[in-house]
């Protein structure tokens, strides 16, 4: 389904009421993070909504069309509008919608049971094999000469899903976990079932409550890959990457901007020194980096609302790395904008800045962002 | 995936015998050129260790031994544990407090006979004895460290404002119950719901209305009214309470010592906190609450100085707290990255994590530099340099954490990796004690005679 700029005002608003009515009032309390059947049911109440992909439907769900600008602007938009409302909840969602969108360019046929029953690992075991990924995508499918032997050692080792673990943040109910894995010296997609994985759940993980942690590797040597070719494969992964960075910037946005609410109105009520503490130029200082930090982001996130094709996976890559740190640093400041009250996690603020913290984390890191964009650059200086 | 252990050289650098590398060669150099320029390459803590005087230096040797060895092993157990009520007390953190104490870490701001401090170190600012314990208690762990550095800060007001007997009786019963493995724990309180930064600012304090309030009774004060977030409030057995007296404004602040068995007094609730789990903030509730005149803390009306020497004595402590987390952040990425391999080689190898180690190591030591710097002057702790150190120090502090985390990556999320613990811990830092913004108030309200005055010429 094609949809226009209307449509998707129209569609933002509902998603938007959703966000606020269902997912922000599921999640209130930030210090009790929603259980897992609550999350199913949000779910499936947001697959019904068509928020979230269902087999064999098609519709506007997330990411479902991202050759169609209007779509993507939808679905970055709707994952800042459920950002807003709970991060944990958006990426999971964010990352479910992904899997099923990869899973249909691939011609992949998989047998959800649950709306979350499908995970994603979009990238490798630690970061984005530094320079050697970006060359990798970089490279035209039709270009006959071979990789860089370094850069092969490299995305060979990054995507060993046996011998190094990867962590995974999804809700605890996944079943099947697609991922791009080295696959007789080959890169290739792989859909896995929980069981033939070694996927122990961690502890605890910094954010993202609502969800947990695994470190997943696989069992035996990846003895099925999916049947496809190698452009497709690295279009594929050139896909997963952009639009799960967008996803999550989109969402930390979202999140960031229910933080700088918090951090106003907690300023325009609480008073030190005799004033309101919004009039202490310390804590203006403070609330205008928010909205500034808010305001680049979404610069950047109005930017990228075009068709995939048309988005430059470098230029993502370098958003994200300079606009993360920034969000965060954002977050902080809400958090220090609240004093002692900010601190506790039954007040929002340090969940929020936990939450943005997994974002800038997750999809290999910034750091690793900066060494993608070197190497994307690289290729054709 | 975990590195092999491998010899020879990192990438982007010639191994130590080559030509070109020049410290192997310093010892050939003529005798002189020898003598200036031939050092030894040892390990960093080992450096800084060598360059304390020695009674310091033994007792930062004996805190990391006891932190190693009773902090470390709990931390994990403790941030995880589920939230507590008031007044419950994790079985671990009990043993701890016991062996704290028995150690004489609870007891440490007054020498021998009266106190724990070794004899020798009384040539030097406790202060500095006090920041170097606390660096090598946040880096086993923060929570830790804040439930047996916050007995100190309660402990403060009797050593800098008490009587005779205060001084010479009620702190040592404290400080030798503590050494028995009873510990008698103190806690600070200043803050009210509607008092935080006033509580640390002059200027906010001049137009605030007094929550907890002193009523004059027979005998003694009632005192009425709450404090909040006071850390290990409600394990304490008793309390350095500041209280207004009844009718009077902030000028009026007293300093009583409240024993926490008194009627009326009660932990109402505990702080579910994003770190420093192991360590309570709670809220205090006052009823009526008798305290005799002999526990006044110096004399009526002396609270608000009272509260403003005791605060400039402790953020030095509380930069060594970022000093101890910026540490433990810096060695779990170290770890990581000599451990973990990408490409066949470990991390390390790499320049660009090479680059982020680097940075972090020297942040790490630039405020440990700055904190010993401002401690070792600290006989009489000046407000200037205690809330610059405090605020510089932890702003680096959790700079560092976040590139820590950076470098873990994917990683860095899980809680077994350790820096997002250290994160969450280092980043109450940054508020309590003052928050940064206040804290750089509070520098220029020091200087401000200075500032002010057209005739002298500034020096930084
Ligand atoms: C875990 C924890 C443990 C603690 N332990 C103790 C303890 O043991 N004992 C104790 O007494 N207290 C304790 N505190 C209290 C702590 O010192 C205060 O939280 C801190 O001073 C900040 O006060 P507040 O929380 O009321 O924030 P507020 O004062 O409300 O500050 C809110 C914001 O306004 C800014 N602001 C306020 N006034 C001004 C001003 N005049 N100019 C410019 N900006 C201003 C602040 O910088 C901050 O950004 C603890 C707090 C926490 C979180």
């Amino acid at each position: 389904m094609i949809i226009g700029h209307d449509d998707t005002q129209l569609m933002l608003a509902e998603v938007g009421r959703f966000a606020r009515e269902r997912v922000a009032t599921a999640a209130a309390r930030p210090e009790r993070p929603m259980g897992d059947d609550q999350l199913a049911t949000l779910s499936s109440e947001a697959q019904a909504l068509g928020v979230l992909p269902s087999l064999g439907d098609e519709g506007c769900a997330l990411w479902e069309h991202p050759a169609n600008a209007a779509s993507m602007a939808f679905s970055i938009g709707a994952l800042r509008h459920i950002g807003h409302a709970n991060a944990g909840v958006a990426f999971a969602w964010h990352r479910t919608a992904l899997a099923h969108r990869l899973a249909t360019h691939l011609g992949i046929t998989h047998h959800a049971s649950g709306a979350l029953d499908l995970a994603l690992a979009p990238t490798g075991h630690y970061g984005l094999a530094r320079t050697s990924l970006a060359h990798w995508l970089r490279r035209a499918p039709s270009d006959a000469a071979p990789a860089g032997a370094d850069d092969a050692r490299l995305m060979a080792d990054w995507l060993d899903r046996q011998s190094c673990a990867t962590t995974v943040i999804a809700p605890r109910a996944w079943n099947t976990l697609l991922w791009p894995a080295w696959h007789e010296g080959r890169f290739a997609w792989r859909l896995v079932d929980r069981e033939q994985l070694d996927a122990p759940q961690c502890r605890a993980q910094h954010g993202l409550d609502e969800l947990a942690a695994f470190t997943v590797r696989d069992v035996a040597p990846a003895s099925v890959a999916l049947p496809h070719d190698d452009a497709t494969a690295l279009h594929a992964l050139a896909h997963a990457l952009a639009l799960d960075w967008l996803g999550l910037l989109a969402i930390a946005v979202g999140a960031l901007e229910r933080g700088q609410q918090m951090a106003v109105a907690f300023a325009a009520m609480r008073q030190q020194g005799g004033v309101l503490i919004a009039r202490h130029p310390a804590v203006q200082r403070m609330l205008s980096d928010i909205d500034g930090a808010r305001r680049q982001a979404d610069l950047a996130l109005a930017s990228f609302g075009a068709a995939i094709d048309d988005i430059d996976l470098g230029a993502v890559a370098s958003a994200r790395a300079t606009l993360h740190p920034m969000l965060c640093d954002a977050a902080n400041q809400v958090v220090q904008v609240h004093g002692g009250i900010g601190y506790m996690s039954d007040a929002g603020p340090e969940k929020i800045l936990r939450d943005l913290n997994v974002l800038k984390l997750q999809g290999g890191g910034v750091l690793a962002a900066h060494a993608f964009v070197a190497g994307w650059a690289e290729v054709f200086a | 995936m975990n590195a092999p252990k491998r010899d020879g050289h990192l990438d982007g650098h010639l191994p130590p015998e080559h030509p070109l590398s020049p410290h192997a060669k310093y010892r050939d150099l003529p005798p002189v050129g020898r003598l200036l320029s031939n050092y030894a390459v040892r390990d960093l803590w080992d450096t800084d260790f060598a360059r304390l005087p020695w009674p310091l230096a033994r007792q930062r040797r004996r805190a990391r031994d006891f932190a190693e060895r009773h902090m470390a092993p709990i931390a994990d157990a403790l941030d995880l544990a589920p939230h507590l009520a008031p007044g419950e007390c994790h079985p671990d953190a009990r043993a701890l407090l016991r062996e704290a104490g028995r150690q004489g870490w609870l007891s440490y701001f007054l020498p021998r006979p009266l106190g724990s401090m070794p004899w020798s170190t009384l040539a030097y600012p406790a202060i500095w004895q006090c920041s170097v314990i606390v660096e090598e208690f946040s880096r086993s762990c923060g929570g830790l460290m804040l439930l047996l550095s916050a007995h100190h800060l309660g402990a403060m007001p009797l050593l800098l404002a008490g009587n005779a007997r205060q001084l010479l009786v009620d702190l040592p019963s404290v400080y030798r119950r503590c050494e028995r493995g009873d510990p008698h724990l103190m806690a600070f309180a200043i803050t009210e719901p509607g008092a935080g930064s006033d509580a640390e600012d002059g200027h906010g304090a001049a137009t605030y209305r007094p929550g907890v309030v002193a009523t004059p009774t027979a005998g003694g004060w009632l005192l009425n009214g709450r404090k909040c977030y006071i850390s290990g409030g409600d394990l304490a057995t008793s309390v350095t309470v500041f209280a207004a007296l009844q009718g009077e404004g902030m000028e009026s602040w007293t300093c009583f010592h409240v024993d926490a068995a008194t009627p009326g007094f009660r932990g109402a609730r505990t702080e579910r906190k994003m770190g420093m789990r192991a360590s309570g903030a709670a809220e205090l509730e006052f009823v009526d609450v008798f305290v005799p005149h002999a526990r006044v803390v110096g004399a009526l009306r002396q609270g608000w100085a009272i509260n403003r020497a005791t605060l400039n004595a402790s953020r030095i402590p509380v930069a060594a707290m970022g000093v101890g987390l910026a540490r433990a952040a810096t060695e779990a990425a170290l770890d990581f990255a000599r451990r973990y391999t990408l490409g066949g080689k470990p991390l390390v190898h790499y320049q660009e994590v090479q680059l982020q180690l680097a940075t972090m190591v020297a942040e790490t030591r630039a405020i440990r530099a700055l904190v010993w710097q401002e401690a070792r002057h600290a006989w009489r702790p000046r407000q200037l340099h205690a809330s610059l150190a405090k605020f510089h120090a932890t702003d680096v502090a959790q700079r560092v954490c976040e590139m820590a985390m950076d470098l873990v990556a994917d990683h860095g999320v899980l809680h077994e990796q350790r820096v997002e613990k250290i994160f969450r811990d280092v980043r109450l830092t940054r508020i309590f004690e003052g928050t940064n913004q206040v804290n750089r108030l509070s520098l220029v309200e020091d200087w401000q005679g200075q500032l002010l005055d057209a005739d002298h010429s500034m020096g930084v």
